[in-house]
């Protein structure tokens, strides 16, 4: 094949790869539902503890329950999403330290997709099933009058969470490309965003809310869709229009970090062997 | 046509300073310093035509990698310019990688957890290639390589040869003009290094594929590759015919006599500009001496001085003492 | 007793050795700290000024979330696999067949262990914590005193939980479960995740029994001069032998196993 690979080619190939991984690991089923159960157990600690602050507090910053629910509800499940798309990221640390990474560039797909797809499973199945669920009971708990621009907007904030994530996997990758110690500080701003977004955005202080809003934009992911869906005013005094941010801000993350992911590819050293 | 041509290729690393004490160490994370650099490839240039098999060899650490990881686009060089099936490999690297097969010895392409036939099928949707010719090729492959046996087999199970059998088989299957081997042979049997070498013959011969080979195993080079590379502290040092080689650094052949008895002590004193008398051990004495210089019957008959010849031999110079020679800068010495 | 005291030792200089992760692993401490502070002190907006809610006012709830997160990797609260691993590669049988105590080697590595992350770990973030946050100090030097030796204790309990569940491999071949299983209870019966006074009484009568809490929450309330010095380091060590009895009756079983069936 001489005709340079297509982005669809590229997707759907990492989609047939995807489905061959699984079901090599679908062989081994009983150690494939234990993986499931694991990751299901580890994530119900976080809700178990979300319903055990309400049974003793009825408010977190003027914020009920089922208002809360729903920004956990939504971050999970782009969490989720995101991270098993994106699996293979957590791969490319070890890769670069053995040298295993030069295998991902001998290959015809372009390098992130490789990287992303060198490994595939189905462990935040759990979380996903959880974030779900979570999201469902917000929906249902809390008066939202429905129209076509808020489900637009809860959408919007989906795939763009789920965009993000993928992004924010993706730099903690990249920065293994310059150096193998202390790339796990970035794990604050994943597991760390993921977590803080599920809470409302004005209960932190200053720095942590630029951060997540500017830097990183995990908060136009869950904060501002939900006081949009909840018809609250933003108590921190943003104009209505902020909730359209959301979406532009996490498409210029997303460039940023391909061209730091093309960058870190050329800095690329191959030094394991 | 020239299937890689390489002009004044060149890598150079950065040594990072490592600084002590925990500022130090805080300093480093966000700003390094650097104390100076490596050279790796110190600008090399060679071509390389369709169909040939090259054997690239040199010490660990001589630049070998660097080169062959250029040449992939795995590395991005830091001057020179190279094309390799007329593309930049840097440049070009998903469009290259449809045209090249590599193996690299110790790592496998293979997925540890899927049976090697489900490895191979997952490489054939990652190259595109068309049902047919993947089958036709995984039968080749089969006959060839005696896959049979352990196409069902997951991977992790399998022994180093047939793993090694399998990465070749697995690089082969979307008909790639180049052919990157690195070490194939490293930590196998015999019979596994034969069957493997068997293949690459029967490759070239019938697909004109063309093979760079970087190895340790001399056999490798003698049976496979009509010209070598030999590359030291990223340059080149020799590019040639293997019989050139041999003549320019290994020309000294060696005569083994046996004496009836142990023979004259004083045998050590025919050595001279031509020959000289590199062993004693009892009644077996051998003589290395320049094939330019003096004949065998020659050398015999010298040596015959010193007592009753019973028996004698004669070595072609091996590969292995040629380029130790080379290594160690070298003309003939005393082993 | 000399050769223990050296594995100790070897351990503790080791762990000086990661500066790189030692800082990123205090950055990542420090942001959750703050994360949760803001959390909890959140949960008080709507309460009247100085409410106690399960004993706990705002400003021991932030002194409760830093010591916490001091106290994660001295402790150790989730995935801890040395012993598993060397069952997995073998290298566990020539451990056993050493002249030497097995569960005091993998002990005395662990303490060693716990304190240099005691000096790289939780004296760094509790001092982060105090100048991001107003935290509520111990009120007099016993309590102090206390509260330091309950660390120890609180490391041994965490040390023979995970020992057990360690040891575990010799009987299962997948251990995601069962370590997903403790992971989880650890951080609920701990305390690590909310503090034990905030669940529903059947949920704390339940914790009251189980030895998780003396790794976290006893320490806590040491701190905090909710439980007496005696009941809280009574507890604790308790709880400590034990655990360490479990730990040799178990390996008592773990050895025979290895004896008969060659690991």
């Amino acid at each position: 094949m001489d005709r340079p690979i297509t982005f669809r080619e590229e997707l759907r190939i990492a989609g047939r790869i995807a489905s061959i991984r699984l079901r090599g690991q679908m062989a081994y089923r009983a150690s494939f539902l234990l993986q499931i159960f694991s990751n299901f157990l580890i994530n119900t600690a976080e809700i178990l503890a979300l319903f055990a602050m309400f049974y003793r507090f009825d408010t977190m910053g003027g914020w009920t329950l089922s208002e809360v629910a729903l920004l956990h509800g939504i971050s999970m499940v782009a969490f989720s999403i995101g991270d098993m798309l994106t699996i293979g990221m957590d791969n490319v640390a070890p890769q670069i330290r053995s040298g295993e990474f030069d295998r991902v560039l001998t290959r015809p797909l372009s390098s992130w997709m490789n990287a992303a797809t060198s490994e595939f499973n189905l462990r935040h199945l759990g979380q996903l099933v959880q974030g779900v669920i979570i999201l469902g009971f917000a929906l249902s708990r809390v008066d939202i009058a429905w129209s076509i621009d808020k489900a637009l907007v809860l959408a919007l904030a989906m795939i763009s969470g789920i965009a993000l994530f993928m992004a924010l996997f993706t730099v903690e990758a990249i920065f293994s490309f310059w150096t193998v110690n202390g790339v796990e500080a970035i794990n604050a701003f994943t597991y760390g965003g993921s977590d803080l977004v599920q809470f409302p955005l004005h209960i932190y202080g200053r720095t942590l809310r630029f951060l997540f809003l500017y830097v990183i934009p995990a908060g136009f992911i869950t904060y501002y869709p939900a006081l949009y869906l909840l018809d609250k005013p933003d108590p921190l005094g943003m104009p209505d229009w902020f909730v359209l941010l959301g979406t532009p801000i996490t498409v210029l993350f997303c460039l940023v970090t391909a061209w730091g992911w093309n960058q870190g590819i050329r800095h690329y050293r191959s030094t394991g062997s | 046509m020239s299937m890689i041509s390489v002009r004044d290729l060149r890598k150079t690393f950065p040594i990072k300073r490592h600084r002590s004490g925990m500022k130090g160490s805080i300093a480093s994370l966000f700003r390094p310093e650097y104390e100076g650099e490596f050279a790796a490839v110190k600008g090399i240039s060679f071509e390389v035509a369709r169909g040939e098999i090259v054997g690239y060899i040199g010490p660990n650490g001589a630049g070998k990698s660097t080169t062959i990881k250029m040449l992939t686009g795995i590395l991005v060089p830091t001057s020179g310019d190279a094309t390799v099936a007329g593309l930049v490999p840097w440049e070009k690297r998903k469009q290259l990688a449809q045209k090249i097969g590599v193996v690299f010895g110790q790592r496998t392409q293979l997925w540890w957890d899927l049976a090697l036939i489900e490895s191979l099928e997952l490489l054939k949707h990652l190259y595109r290639v068309p049902e047919a010719r993947f089958q036709e090729n995984l039968a080749t492959a089969t006959e060839l390589l005696g896959l049979g046996d352990f196409l069902q087999t997951p991977v992790r199970q399998l022994s180093l040869g047939q793993r090694m059998r399998g990465d070749l088989a697995a690089s082969l299957l979307h008909d790639p003009e180049i052919l990157y081997l690195d070490e194939p042979t490293i930590g196998l049997d015999i019979v596994a290094k034969a069957a493997i070498r068997d293949f690459l013959q029967t490759l070239n011969r019938e697909r004109q594929t063309t093979v760079l080979l970087t190895t340790h195993d001399l056999d490798d080079i003698e049976q496979l590759c009509a010209r070598i590379m030999v590359i030291d502290h990223g340059e080149v040092m020799f590019d040639g015919e293997l019989n050139a080689l041999k003549s320019r650094w290994g020309g000294r052949r060696q005569l083994i006599v046996d004496f009836a008895s142990d023979p004259d002590a004083d045998i050590g004193s025919i050595s001279n500009g031509a020959l000289e008398v590199t062993q004693i051990d009892g009644p077996r004495v051998t003589i290395a001496f320049d094939r330019d210089a003096i004949s065998a019957p020659d050398v015999l008959g010298r040596a015959g001085a010193f007592g009753e010849v019973r028996d004698m031999s004669l070595q072609e110079p091996e590969i292995e003492d040629v380029i130790r020679r080379m290594y160690e800068g070298s003309v003939p010495i005393r082993t | 007793m000399r050769m223990y005291y050296e594995l100790a030792k070897r351990s503790f200089q080791q762990q000086f050795a990661y500066r790189a992760a030692t800082l990123a692993g205090l950055f990542t401490n420090s942001v959750f700290g703050v994360l949760l502070s803001s959390v909890y002190l959140a949960l008080f907006w709507d309460q009247p000024a100085n409410a106690s809610v399960g004993g706990f006012t705002a400003a021991q709830t932030v002194t409760y979330t830093w010591i916490g997160q001091a106290l994660i990797m001295p402790v150790i609260f989730w995935g801890w696999f040395l012993i598993t691993n060397t069952i997995r590669d073998g290298t566990v049988v020539m451990d056993m067949l050493k002249p030497m105590d097995f569960f005091l080697y993998w002990y005395s590595r662990d303490l060693g262990r716990g304190a240099a992350q005691i000096i790289t770990r939780a004296i760094p973030t509790l001092t982060i914590g105090s100048i991001l946050f107003d935290l509520v100090w111990p009120e007099s030097w016993q309590r102090w005193a206390a509260f330091l030796i309950s660390v120890p204790f609180a490391i041994t309990v965490s040390f023979c939980l995970r020992f057990m569940f360690n040891l575990w491999g010799f009987w299962m071949l997948d251990h995601r479960g069962i370590s997903s299983l403790i992971i989880v209870m650890t951080g609920v019966f701990s305390g690590h995740l909310l503090p034990v006074s905030w669940y529903p009484p059947w949920a704390q009568n339940l914790i009251n029994v189980l030895p998780f809490r003396s790794m976290l929450m006893t320490p806590v309330e040491l701190w905090l001069g909710q439980v007496s010095i005696a009941q809280g380091l009574g507890m604790q060590v308790f709880w400590s032998l034990v655990m360490i009895g479990c730990c040799y009756v178990l390996l008592h079983y773990a050895e025979r196993k290895v004896v008969v069936q060659g690991g």
